[in-house]
């Protein structure tokens, strides 16, 4: 079963995201509320795909995107945005995200950009 | 959005963060409201309260809820980039308390299966029309841009392989293709997904054009994107497959035409189509604004975690009925008359274990008064602006834990006393000047530990209570109980909490309509609790609430009459004993008393008030036991003791409770040879004497 | 007629097909039933602890392992004369609208399907005693009163349902 770490600060959107890929066959090994907790998570269990969210307390996804791609740059990281943050989402993909997805989420293509992703 | 994928639990939580996050913010703007101004991390922690707020109502279809938060959360970005704006701080907080309470009543709804249906127009037309008027205020060179807007911004774009002009690459042959993506319907941001794949392409391409060149004049590009595809020419060393193959995985795709072109020259056609010279482009300074959120304790959030009640719940009756099971098992009657000093070992051993298990779990559902103390910061706001009053709230104590059942029993009553305290109580500003007090009022909650219970006491420094006042109202109302004259100052201030009892000259919107202080007893009277006042006229008033630890389990003695089984709390017990005949007195009206050092005291005949047939008639055969609450004495006749027990509580079921018209019943138990006993309620049995 | 525990495996199927199912049970000479969606389980006759002050047909509660439920003599609940209890006498638990009650009867016979059109209408009958009947089902020759458990539970005292049986 792949492996999948969510990190976003709302426990609801973790809630979300986990309930969908856990019924799709995917393995929730983490849940980090922010940027430090998602990079440390990160190196502990090595997961096959990150679900980022941008806006976080402590460290932001764009940052903790740099960390995890430094240390991995194989890492597959799928960041979640809201509408109108175009800067942050470019800098993320520079940063080495490889895709993002917009908020309200679609859980069809959740699953489909992970599912390519793997 | 598949609705398969909403379901209970994600509701559950959403209420859970949802409430959380709003008293958050209302505690706030309150904090906030002390300065008249918001710090730069308040609005930070604000703006970050909303987007979370939008993006999870959002989610899970509550527009009303998403779109108000929305309209806050511009402005606050707004308030956030422009650093220095200067803006009216009342009206602010005012639009954000309007948010809050939009939202409590939404939720509410939510929770109650309602209709979610609230009207977020007025709301979010107050709060546009704020906005407007601050960017009027505030004018400056730069506009602070809200996303979503024409922002036109530039960035640096690789394009292909420049540099690997290398003598190797020349010699390669190469290939030249063209390739038109269509993306999904909303996925949104078109033009970014667009500069991913250009992105993703660079290593491997020797160049590439694209069409629309300006992929970041958000408005134009997606637009074109979206009607006429994504349209590149790339020239690289690749062959079709694998070119291909490499723009297949895209994220997003609904069509992609992937063609190979024959001449260089189309390629060349595609590069003269340019119109524009790659820009020099930096790439932007986005400070993370994050950053200066506040931080949160990331240690402590680790080891906190939140746990569904009903799981509680169903822990605790499961360690009820552990208890019972275990008095079943050590006091098993099979067990009478036997020697057994292993078992008697080990049965204590499981008796300290139970207990231990006992205590930790109890703990668990211990929550501090914090939470409801805060709430009444809004009450006390809120009351005190519409009153014109200046109110200050002090709170102690408020780490005092209490069970969490019991706490949702006195919420309300708080509340109403606090309401009472700030109505009746604090006199205006004028009155106090004129007494010599300070301008403000103060209320006070203060929560502490008293042995097994918790007292929460409500005190302001208002006018006190007046005790003609009150003789009067309750002369009125037929509601005097005693001799004037024999009565104590507490027993006068009590004729308060009777029903239909109201002093107050007019009604207001917040109390006087004599349905408050009895009701407040009720609910505290349900708990097990009970409620005081002490006043001093032109000083102040206390109302004291004495609430048990715990509803579940207490120190019981059973009691036999008959066949019937009874359990008094210990704690209420002051002695037992076997009367004398001699001592018993018949009063001028047939009423039994006994005689205890110089004392008089009513005695109450067990087996004649609950109607249970018993063989012991006679006091001297029996054993009376002297019961006390609040300073009242009586003596209840049993046939006798059976034994002292830690019994759990269990509440007589609903239907019985509507029908039982006795006093003196607080619940029942369960003993250890499985029959029931039934708890005595010792304010009750008082009563009746 | 199956002994009173065997119809305990009947409860256990859809709403849906609960729907036309009863549980009948015997009050003297006449036959009773209730919608099995209701029933939780069925028992013998417990030790019951008397509360005081209550209406006559509440006896009071049992300990139900470890739950305690209330209990109602059926017979006076609708005015009939009391029956001791024997080693026949069943509680019948029912759960309605989260209120559970023990339904004290003389003995409990089988679970019946009857098709709507089997029930009809209650006759209009002076001093309201209707009022606890649903309606009335027949089967082959006898007569089921379908009792309702909503007003056996609220409303006060039954009167005359024995004259509903002609």
């Amino acid at each position: 079963m792949p492996k999948v770490l969510i990190v976003d600060d709302s426990s609801f959107m973790r809630m979300a995201i986990k309930s969908v890929l856990e019924k799709n066959g995917y393995e929730i090994v983490g849940e980090a509320e922010n940027g430090v907790m998602g990079v440390h998570m990160y190196k502990e269990l090595k997961p096959d795909i990150v679900t980022m969210d941008i806006t976080m307390p402590v460290m932001t996804g764009i940052d903790a995107v740099k960390s995890i791609m430094k240390y991995d740059p194989n890492a597959k990281i799928v960041m979640l945005s809201a509408m109108g943050q175009e800067d942050m989402v470019m800098e993320s993909i520079l940063a080495g995200a490889k895709t993002f997805i917009v908020k309200p989420l679609k859980y069809d293509y959740l699953l489909d950009i992970i599912k390519k992703l793997i | 959005m598949s609705d398969n994928y909403i379901n209970e639990p994600m509701l559950e939580i959403y209420l859970f963060e949802t409430t959380s996050n709003i008293q958050n913010l209302e505690s706030l703007v309150l904090r906030s409201e002390t300065n008249s101004s918001f710090t730069q991390d308040s609005i930070n922690e604000i703006f970050r309260i909303l987007h979370t707020i939008k993006g999870s109502s959002s989610m899970m279809l509550y527009d009303g809820i998403s779109s108000v938060a929305h309209s806050i959360e511009d402005l606050f970005y707004y308030i956030r980039e422009k650093k220095d704006v200067n803006f009216e701080f009342d009206v602010l907080s005012e639009l954000i308390f309007n948010f809050i309470d939009f939202a409590k009543v939404e939720i509410e709804k939510i929770k109650c299966g309602d209709l979610v249906d609230g009207d977020s127009t007025h709301l979010i037309n107050d709060v546009k029309d704020f906005l407007n008027q601050l960017i009027q205020l505030n004018p400056s060179k730069e506009e602070v841009i809200i996303p979503t807007s024409n922002t036109k911004q530039q960035y640096y774009i690789q394009q292909g392989n420049k540099d690997s002009t290398s003598q190797e690459m020349i010699n390669t042959p190469m290939n030249y293709y063209k390739t038109v993506i269509t993306f999904e319907d909303g996925c949104e941001m078109e033009n970014i997904r667009a500069y991913t794949i250009v992105h993703n392409l660079n290593d491997i391409t020797q160049e590439l054009f694209h069409f629309p060149q300006e992929l970041f004049d958000n408005e134009e590009s997606v637009t074109t994107i979206r009607e006429r595809g994504f349209i590149l020419y790339i020239k690289t060393d690749k062959h079709y497959e694998e070119m291909y193959e490499i723009v297949n995985k895209s994220m997003f795709l609904k069509e992609l035409e992937f063609t190979q072109l024959e001449e260089e020259s189309e390629f060349e056609w595609g590069r003269g189509c340019k119109t524009l010279e790659t820009p020099e482009i930096k790439i932007p300074e986005i400070d993370n604004r994050v950053e200066a959120v506040v931080e949160r304790d990331t240690g402590s959030v680790q080891s906190i975690i939140s746990v569904n009640v009903t799981k509680l719940d169903k822990l605790m009756d499961l360690v009820g009925e552990m208890v019972i099971a275990e008095a079943m098992v050590t006091q098993n009657p099979d067990l009478k008359g036997l020697e057994l000093e292993n078992f008697q070992k080990a049965s204590r051993q499981l008796r300290k274990i139970t207990s231990e298990l006992q205590d930790t779990v109890m703990s668990i559902r211990m929550i501090p008064m914090a939470n409801t103390f805060n709430k009444m910061q809004r009450v006390v706001r809120d009351m005190s602006k519409k009153l014109c009053k200046e109110i200050k709230l002090e709170i102690l104590g408020e780490e005092t834990e209490v069970d969490k059942n019991i706490i949702e029993h006195i919420s309300d009553p708080i509340m109403h006393l606090v309401r009472n305290a700030i109505d009746h109580g604090i006199e205006s500003s004028e009155e106090r000047v004129l007494s010599n007090k300070p301008k403000k009022g103060t209320v006070t909650l203060e929560a502490k530990n008293v042995g097994s219970d918790v007292l929460v006491m409500i005190k302001d420094d208002g006018r006190g209570l007046n005790k003609n006042k009150i003789l009067q109202k309750a002369r009125d109302h037929g509601l005097i109980w005693k001799k004037e004259d024999e009565m104590t100052d507490k027993e006068i201030y009590n004729l308060i909490f009777l029903p239909g009892f109201s002093t107050k000259e007019g009604v207001s919107e917040y109390s006087g309509r004599g349905v408050g202080m009895d009701v407040v007893l009720k609910n505290i009277d349900e708990v097990g609790g009970s409620a005081s006042i002490e006043s001093i006229e032109g000083v102040g008033s206390t109302i004291t609430l004495k609430i048990p630890l715990t509803l579940a389990i207490i120190e019981g003695m059973n009691i036999k009459v008959g066949n019937a089984r009874y359990t008094l709390p210990t704690t209420a017990i002051k002695q037992s004993f076997r009367p004398k005949e001699s001592e018993i007195i018949i009063d001028p009206n047939g009423n039994e008393m006994i005689m205890v050092r110089g004392q008089c005291y009513p005695i109450l005949r067990l087996h004649s008030h609950f109607g249970v047939n018993t063989k012991i008639n006679n006091l001297s055969e029996g054993i009376l036991i002297m019961i006390d609450q609040d300073e009242r004495s009586i003596c209840i006749f049993a046939d006798g003791l059976i034994g002292h027990q830690q019994v759990v509580v269990k509440s007589l079921p609903n239907y019985i409770r509507k029908t039982n018209n006795v006093q003196g019943l607080a619940g029942c138990t369960l003993l250890g040879d499985g029959s029931i006993s039934l708890i005595l309620d010792i304010g009750g049995l008082i009563n009746a004497s | 007629m199956p002994e009173y525990g065997e119809v305990n495996d009947n409860v256990m199927e859809e709403e849906d097909t609960q729907r036309n199912k009863f549980l009948t049970f015997l009050i003297g000479n006449e036959f009773y039933g209730i919608e099995i969606k209701h029933v939780t389980e069925i028992i013998g006759i417990h030790v019951i602890t008397e509360i005081p002050e209550v209406p006559e047909y509440i006896k009071g509660i049992i300990n139900l392992r470890g739950k305690i439920i209330p209990v109602m003599d059926v017979r006076l609940r609708f005015k009939k004369e009391y029956r001791e209890y024997n080693d026949r006498t069943c509680i019948i638990v029912i759960d309605v609208k989260d209120v559970s009650i023990g339904l004290i009867v003389d003995s409990v016979c089988e679970v019946l399907t009857m098709q709507d059109t089997d029930i009809i209408e209650p006759p209009d009958i002076n001093k309201g005693g209707n009022k606890y009947i649903k309606g009335i089902g027949r089967t082959g020759t006898d007569v089921k009163l379908i009792l309702d458990c909503d007003k056996l539970l609220n409303d006060e005292v039954v009167e005359g349902i024995g004259s509903i049986q002609s």
